[in-house]
């Protein structure tokens, strides 16, 4: 059996800076194609928040040689799928194509790199400031819970940091936003050293390396990137806070400031969460929603930022229960995991781990989007292949001391979104 | 330096067809559809049963089909509920069931190494579910927590109600949940009778891809599952729609909602329906992915929305066509304009060819992408079994996708789109909605609680209603 999980990657950089990974896999006859640019909302600054996702909207509208509507079109017509999204740290861009129109996709995301600003107009800003603060209104204030994750990073994070403010951004900002300061955001961050680019597929590595040669060779490198950076988060004192918003169930909110994403820590964090919650037979998921019947649901998970992140544990109260008793219950199983998870837990995770990670990969744009991560964070895209080691090593002991040291009751921030009255 | 100027030239295609797949029975008569994938290490296996939502009667029972399917590894002669899962959970797979309209399913997925385990649950929830009283009076205050959960949820609430005005009280008019009150008067008796009424190998079909070879899969399915037995007695509803002609206007109240949720539609064919291929093409083009005319129109020509999409949905039965966005209020009559305008501008303006051929390209293209995971081959191999397809449907598809032309695609669009008769449910602040829509056809205002507790409009003047 071949196993996609453990196929070669090449790695290359062009003169320009621009890094590339390639692995081929003929099991279809596909390719993914996957651009991370190294920036995100962390590079915006108050007042001028949402500006690294309308960015993002503003790549989808044409460039030099691409009509207004024809990116979509052009991917689409050749049974080709795209998109891109645009994270604290990151924002990327993708598509999936037969493998036959690999220098399509190719071509096209060269474009946007080389030739986007002769494209951009003040119309087309306008028609996607609207675009987005529809997509605003409809993943956060018109959708219910929508805005407690916002809510959660502004106690979490000091105003100055960089995750205080939400990846979409505020409404006035969205709607403030100038073609200048899009412009100057473009030629600052979408440059060929800012970005990396993976391709996986049904390629031949050379012909593959001489088309990304031949449609990126030619763009010159960016100024001096700052690379973003903030003093690690620890609290002194436990924030609280109750929202009320159109909702029908109550909903808890616990968040942890923890250690990156890729930091040991880190991953004690992932292996805790699934330990905790992961399955119906976990013991918050069974204590809360099977046993006691006091919640619908429970979920614990951790964020993968790159300069500090977000433990989380969140439940939905069933009615007529009060959520300070749930989340006294919840408390009491993150003491609890001070003591160190039993060994059949801690096996039990990780398998979750492993089942997920080989599901992960079964799909090329998946196996592309993970190469570009682990090349922009670590500079090593073998990191995929490798991602399992960091939670064999982990032991009980290292969960125990992750949840002494950081599930503190005087680290944490804990919303409730109640009904309104 | 090159020419950037237009697109490269492709390379030549390679052409993919389905993966190879074995169906055989076994000595009950269970029949498996099996594919060996060997990508990776995993394996996925699902057993469907001819007990979906459009197999229950619709007035007491609604959410009886899918409240049976979802008690299924809630507890068996042997395990409980939380035995089953920490079974299946210790070796990092997962087992789930449930309901959709046509069937419903039992499905687990684990690493390749643990397919003996996967079969054997599968075949304990399938043979020996035994529904304990606690199990189906815990379940069933789930159920009614998420129909609670429910009402603040703008898109669940838009679809509940259009699905309302579209079949009135025949089974597609009514949520798959139910509502609280049928949810509550369904009794553990009923529950018993509609499985057994609708699970037994007759009527099952399990589904098997992944890391395995075919007479490995075919020994362990035998020992797992060929001492299931039991007859069903699988009836016929009748599935038809109220018929309307004109359009009908809802607005379900929400005062203090910053954005309205907008859906509009009408009964289709049924998946089965010999024009399948060419209203893949016709929803293509239309609504079905972001380089179609709705979404083209709605987002990127006015800026309307984030997004605006238009489906048939695939049923046994005559399910519905509908067109789904989510609008800045004050926008709401441009939104439903734009909208009926396509679908009058395709009926009577012939599409052009060119339109049509990226249209085909699409959906001829994107086949083998629909190939690389096992849920995706596994429900390709499901549709197979649920619409009675022959084994080289797939082949047959494209060959169909590729023969339909402009003539076809606007004969399609004038017999299954109705934009004079279409229902439209808005989900918003009514005060600012009224206006809007009253001149647009006749206008009825539900709240919230109404359109859940599936009570008729009341007679509330608006100025009242805040």
């Amino acid at each position: 059996m071949q196993a996609s999980a453990h196929l070669p990657i090449e790695e290359h950089t062009l003169d320009n800076g621009l890094r590339v990974v390639l692995q081929p896999d003929s099991t279809l006859p596909l390719v993914a194609i996957n651009l991370w640019y190294h920036v995100g909302s962390k590079n915006e600054r108050p007042g001028r928040t949402g500006l690294a996702h309308l960015f993002e909207h503003m790549l989808f509208q044409g460039s030099g040689h691409v009509g207004t509507n024809d990116h979509f079109r052009y991917v689409q017509q050749v049974g080709g799928v795209a998109n891109g999204s645009t994270w604290y740290d990151r924002t990327n861009y993708y598509e999936t194509l037969p493998a036959n129109q690999m220098e399509l996709g190719l071509w096209l995301e060269a474009d946007r790199m080389g030739y986007l600003l002769p494209a951009l107009d003040e119309s087309k800003l306008d028609k996607q400031r609207e675009v987005v603060m529809n997509e605003r209104r409809q993943r956060v204030d018109n959708q219910p819970y929508g805005r407690a994750m916002e809510r959660i990073h502004e106690l979490l994070y000091p105003p100055s940091h960089p995750y205080h403010w939400p990846v979409i951004g505020y409404m006035e900002d969205i709607a403030a936003a100038t073609l200048e300061e899009v412009e100057e955001f473009f030629r600052t961050h979408y440059v060929p050293d800012n970005a990396v680019l993976s391709m996986v597929g049904d390629i031949q590595p050379v012909e593959a390396l001489a088309a990304i040669e031949r449609y990126f060779g030619e763009f010159s490198r960016g100024g001096d990137l700052i690379r973003v950076t903030a003093e690690p988060v620890e609290l002194s004192a436990e924030r609280r806070e109750i929202l009320r918003d159109d909702v029908q169930l109550a909903r808890i909110y616990l968040a942890f400031p923890v250690p990156a994403f890729g930091e040991p820590e880190w991953y004690a964090a992932d292996l805790l969460s699934t330990v905790l919650a992961g399955g119906k037979s976990s013991p918050l998921y069974a204590d809360l929603v099977y046993t006691r019947e006091l919640a619908q649901d429970v979920a614990a998970f951790v964020l993968p930022l790159e300069i500090g992140s977000t433990f989380m544990v969140v439940a939905t109260v069933k009615p007529d229960i009060e959520p300070q008793e749930v989340e006294k219950i919840i408390h009491e199983h993150l003491e609890a995991s001070a003591d160190g998870p039993p060994q059949e837990e801690l096996e039990r995770a990780r398998n979750q781990l492993l089942t997920a990670h080989y599901d992960g990969l079964q799909a090329v744009e998946q196996r592309a989007d993970l190469l570009s991560l682990y090349t922009t964070y670590f500079s090593d895209p073998s990191r995929l292949d490798k991602e399992m080691e960091s939670y064999e090593k982990l032991t009980s002991e290292d969960l125990a001391r992750f949840g002494r040291t950081r599930l503190r009751p005087d680290n944490r921030v804990s919303l409730h979104v109640v009904p309104k009255e | 330096m090159i020419d950037r100027s237009t697109p490269p030239e492709p390379g030549p295609p390679r052409r993919v067809k389905f993966p190879a797949f074995n169906r055989s029975r076994l000595s009950n008569g269970l029949e498996i559809y099996a594919a060996p994938i060997r990508r990776s290490p995993l394996v996925q296996l699902e057993l469907i049963s001819r007990a979906g939502g459009g197999q229950q009667d619709p007035h007491a029972r609604a959410g009886l089909a899918t409240l049976t399917a979802g008690l299924l590894d809630e507890g068996t002669r042997d395990s409980s509920a939380l035995e089953l899962a920490t079974r299946v959970e210790k070796l990092g797979g997962y087992l789930a069931s449930g309901a959709d309209w046509d069937v419903a399913h039992v499905s687990t997925g684990m690493l390749s190494k643990h397919l003996q385990d996967g079969l054997q649950l599968l075949a304990e929830v399938a043979t020996l579910a035994n529904f304990p009283p606690a199990e189906v009076a815990r379940l069933r205050r789930q159920r009614q927590a998420e129909l609670q959960r429910r009402l603040a949820q703008p898109a669940s609430l838009a679809s509940i109600a259009l699905l309302r005005l579209i079949y009135g009280t025949t089974p597609y008019g009514f949520s798959l949940l139910g509502t609280t009150q049928t949810v509550a008067s369904i009794s553990r008796d009923d529950i018993l009778e509609f499985h057994r009424c609708h699970y037994g190998p007759a009527d099952a079909v399990l589904i098997a891809v992944g890391d395995f070879d075919l007479p490995q899969i075919r020994e362990l399915a035998e020992a797992a599952l060929s001492g299931w037995n039991g007859a069903t007695r699988v009836g016929a509803l009748d599935l038809s729609p109220t018929s309307r002609s004109e359009p009908t206007i809802e607005i379900v109240d929400r005062p203090d909602a910053v954005q309205t949720e907008l859906r509009l539609g009408h009964e289709g064919p049924p998946r089965n329906s010999a024009d399948y291929a060419p209203l893949l093409v016709l929803n293509s083009l239309l609504g079905g992915k972001f380089t179609s005319r709705i979404n083209l129109n709605l987002r990127e020509r006015h800026g309307l929305t984030y997004g605006a999409h238009s489906t048939f949905a695939e049923r046994l039965g005559p399910g519905p066509f509908v067109v789904s966005t989510a609008v800045a209020t004050e926008t709401v009559d441009r939104a439903v304009t734009e909208i009926r305008g396509e679908l009058e501008r395709i009926r009577e303006e012939p599409v052009s060819q060119t339109e049509l051929d990226e249209t085909k390209g699409y959906l001829l293209g994107v086949f083998p992408y629909s190939l690389q995971r096992l849920d995706g081959i596994s429900s390709r191999l499901s549709d197979l079994a649920v619409y009675s397809l022959p084994d080289d449907y797939h082949t047959v598809l494209h060959d169909e996708i590729s023969q339909v032309d402009t003539r076809l695609l606007g004969e399609v669009a004038r017999k299954y789109l109705h934009p004079d008769r279409l229902a439209i449910v808005a989900v918003g602040p009514a005060t600012e909605l009224v206006g809007q829509l009253r001149p647009l056809g006749s206008t009825t205002v539900r709240t919230v609680l109404e359109v859940e507790s599936d009570l008729p409009p009341s007679a509330l003047p608006i100025g009242g209603r805040k």
